[in-house]
């Protein structure tokens, strides 16, 4: 956990690095329609990954993918979309994350397998040694999924590779530099993306647990639609039931995040919505453990026990 | 001989270096190196079954419905679901949408910029607000002195691409188009699944969504958008690519066999005749598909678990740094024989078969257009091809699909998990044939084995020493700039490999 302090001296950093540095941040925002030379260069890297953040990211909204990475920030590498390949990716990778192409920001997707370097490479280096010279050039990362930001299913118990979110590879190296956790499995496009226009805009964020508050400050039970059937105990039965999804499992209660608000897919729907629980995707500890599932079906509730 | 590294390699899901030995200007050899590894499998053992249809969707956030959908199979065969009818059919329906947002995204955002000119858009003349708004951009980023501008799109392979100004403004009028696209198929999609990525709403047995009909309207609205785009701008684009590359009807083709499992089970039970039928096949016949034929080779893996081990014995175990070991992924064979998979396998095996009208309508029509057998199917303009005449049937299909719901009946199963029990669930992601396999012991994963579609088309060297799918397609091609290789480029990209998928 960061202190006060540091957390101010960060967001001056950071604010600097965006060209916004002796305004009050919402002064220099209304002043200011976005300065196309200051839209902060990101270099996106994928550690331990199913892509799945990055198609998320493809499914924003308002603003559109192209306008967020041409207006709102200049997507400088992706391996999803960049042109270039091979030797001169690298090229480009290298020349950023040494210093010498300007400032930029280090998205993550992805853990990083610490006890098994090997487990994850880019060209010719593990991906860990990527993130180990960023740290000394980057204004900033976003750990972008529940994999950078806490390990996810990589990281989850029995793994091999002692997959580890961004913070904590960090951390364990010595390193302290800014981390804003964007957690979910996969993110919501809004959290990440409004996140970078914050940043751009305005300047840091308000944080809780490393994430910004503006998503990540309540339960999704405290949210949800169905908090009346759960004070008056209409609770579904069996999967495919309506009604308070608590009985099933529904990890709402445990989960930080606003989909029950915000909803996915342009609007259109959300686990909950679908009579789906919760399985806590947006929550430091996502299946972390074996002994927890995801649903409430396989085990007799035995008597007494809670739910 | 020269040993040029192309990784890493761009417009692909994750970590793949191919690494190729060149002489006189011909690829002589080539290697598939994945370059990660998260053991899924392993993570897998001693979960609750009824995880696994979430934890397996994390394999890969591009196909991730495939997954489910494979793992849900799986599981129905294990726990001895019986499947309502509208619990198929709204597992086919964000099957299908999955596919139709998988084949836009592979072929405008993870091909295109091998053929089209993005430079061409600073000549556009017309009105169009969103290519006057790129074409600002392009000239205040190239004209700002900035380091690497207009990234990601700059810079780029060396090589030859489209010379015709109007069909590159086109065709990157569409690329803009297609990421709208993408996203209405995936709207369809979660509207049964919850959402895109990472279904919640998807079990063994069915979807917890119900059958209502504002539902099905808004999806068949979608659908229907989607299905038009494939009709009116994804067909014709292919066409108008293959008509300025001819000669990649010739490059590109995999030395082996084809394997589908057969898409979209057109009734409630197992073993269900499918929309696009399965078979295997080699030497020019198609056969039944039987799981027991596939096992996986390990020599050129990065395990010690033993090799050609068959799915249901599998084993996993990592060895980084085994020796001659170069690819974490492992080498499935079919009785001993290299496959591919993908959309030219569903298309061939379905259009052998005489299975699918309107895929043997549209091969039909193409192939005399291009002036092709259906072989030359097998080539980079094939694989691009088979993936859009998939899509327009398949759109079609789930348009009549979405009409057969009964309106209000149960969409799911009731779902006991027994305390053992084992099953096989076959599907075909975008990317190709996806094999699940689920044992259960004491109501626990006892073992989960996947064989994904990358698995065996960036398959290395099996035992033999056979390469795999997309190495055979390599080897022998020519290339007019040993360092770009802007051919083997665009012949990884047609197979549309997804490392986390073929490791995972």
């Amino acid at each position: 956990m960061i202190t006060r302090r540091e957390f101010i001296k960060m967001a001056a950093a950071l604010s600097a690095a965006f060209g916004l540095e002796g305004l009050p941040a919402p002064v220099a925002a209304a002043l200011n329609r976005i300065d196309p030379k200051a839209v902060p260069r990101i270099i996106y890297l994928q550690g331990l990954s199913c892509t799945g953040c990055s198609i998320s990211l493809l499914q924003a909204d308002s603003p559109s993918p192209l306008s967020l990475i041409t207006d709102f920030s200049q997507l400088a590498y992706h391996s999803d979309l960049s042109a270039i390949s091979g030797k001169k990716a690298l090229d480009l990778i290298n020349a950023y994350i040494s210093g010498q192409a300007g400032p930029y920001y280090l998205a993550v997707e992805g853990a990083i397998p610490e006890k098994m370097p090997e487990a994850c490479v880019i060209g010719d280096k593990p991906f860990a040694a990527y993130l180990k010279t960023a740290a000394q050039t980057m204004s900033g990362a976003v750990a972008v999924g529940a994999c950078a930001c806490d390990g996810g299913i990589p990281g989850a118990e029995g793994n091999l590779t002692g997959a580890v979110g961004l913070k904590d590879f960090y951390e364990k190296q010595g390193i302290k530099k800014l981390v804003v956790n964007i957690r979910g499995c996969s993110v919501h496009p809004d959290w990440v993306w409004h996140t970078v226009i914050h940043l751009t805009k305005v300047g840091l964020p308000e944080l809780v647990n490393g994430a910004p508050a503006l998503f990540y400050s309540r339960k999704v039970h405290e949210q949800c639609p169905r908090y009346h059937d759960f004070q008056e105990e209409i609770f579904a039965k069996k999967l495919g039931d309506k009604g308070c999804l608590f009985k099933l499992g529904c990890l709402g209660p445990d989960t930080p995040a606003d989909c029950p608000t915000r909803w996915w897919n342009g609007g259109r729907t959300w686990c909950i919505d679908s009579n789906a629980p919760c399985i806590g995707c947006a929550s430091p500890g996502f299946a972390r453990s074996k002994s927890i599932p995801f649903y409430r079906l396989s085990e007799k509730v035995k008597k007494g026990e809670k739910a | 001989m020269r040993q040029i590294d192309l990784g890493p390699i761009t417009r692909i899901e994750g970590h793949l270096n191919v690494r190729t030995f060149v002489e006189n200007g011909v690829i002589m050899d080539a290697q598939c190196i994945s370059e990660m590894f998260r053991g899924f499998e392993i993570i897998l053992r001693g979960r609750d079954p009824l995880d696994a249809q979430q934890i397996t969707q994390r394999i890969c956030g591009v196909c991730p419905y495939a997954h489910a959908i494979a793992s849900c199979y799986a599981q129905e065969a294990a726990y001895g679901l019986k499947v309502p009818k509208n619990g198929r059919i709204l597992h086919n329906l964000i099957q299908g949408a999955n596919h139709l947002y998988d084949y836009l995204l592979q072929f405008y955002q993870l091909s295109a910029l091998d053929f089209v000119d993005v430079t061409a858009i600073v000549q556009y003349r017309g009105n169009d607000a969103d290519l006057l708004k790129v074409k600002e951009w392009v000239q205040f980023q190239t004209q700002s002195g900035m380091s690497y501008p207009a990234a990601p799109f700059l810079p780029r392979l060396s090589g030859q691409y489209i010379d015709d100004v109007e069909l590159n403004i086109g065709a990157l009028k569409h690329y803009l188009e297609a990421m709208a696209l993408q996203k209405k198929a995936n709207q369809a999609a979660a509207i049964f699944g919850g959402k895109f990525p990472h279904a919640t709403a998807i079990f063994p047995g069915g979807c917890s969504q119900e059958a209502r009909i504002d539902l099905i309207m808004a999806y068949q609205a979608l659908i229907r958008e989607v299905r038009d785009f494939y009709r009116d701008k994804y067909v014709p684009d292919v066409a108008a690519v293959a008509a300025k590359f001819p000669k990649y009807w010739e490059i590109g083709a995999s030395k082996g066999g084809f394997l589908s499992f057969g898409h979209l089970p057109l009734s409630p039970e197992s073993g269900a005749k499918r929309l696009l039928a399965a078979g295997i096949l080699l030497d020019g016949r198609v056969a039944p598909v039987d799981f027991n034929l596939i096992r996986q080779d390990t020599k050129y893996s990065k395990y010690d678990s033993a090799s050609g081990l068959k799915v249901r014995d599998s084993d996993t175990s990592p060895s980084s740094h085994k020796d001659g070991a170069y690819s974490w992924t492992k080498a499935p064979r079919y009785n001993g024989r290299m496959v591919e998979v993908g959309p030219a396998a569903r298309v061939l095996v379905d259009y052998l078969q005489g299975h699918n009208a309107a895929i043997k309508k549209s091969v039909d029509h193409f192939i005399a257009w291009a002036r092709i057998t259906p072989e030359k199917l097998n080539s980079v303009l094939g694989r691009h091809l088979s993936r859009a005449i998939l899509g327009l049937a398949i759109a079609d299909f789930l348009l009549e699909e979405s009409e057969r719901i009964d309106i209000g009946a149960p969409t799911m199963a009731d779902i006991e998990i027994p305390a053992s029990g084992e099953g096989f669930g076959a599907a075909e992601a975008s990317r190709g044939a996806l094999l699940h396999y689920i044992r259960i012991e004491n109501h626990k994963v006892e073992k989960y084995e996947c064989v994904v579609p990358t698995t065996w088309n960036c398959s290395p060297r099996d035992d033999m020493g056979t390469p795999g799918a997309l190495e055979s397609a390599l080897i022998g091609t020519k290339v007019s700039d040993p360092e770009a290789q802007m051919e083997a480029v665009r012949i990884v990209h047609s197979f549309d490999p997804c490392i986390a998928c073929a490791v995972h």
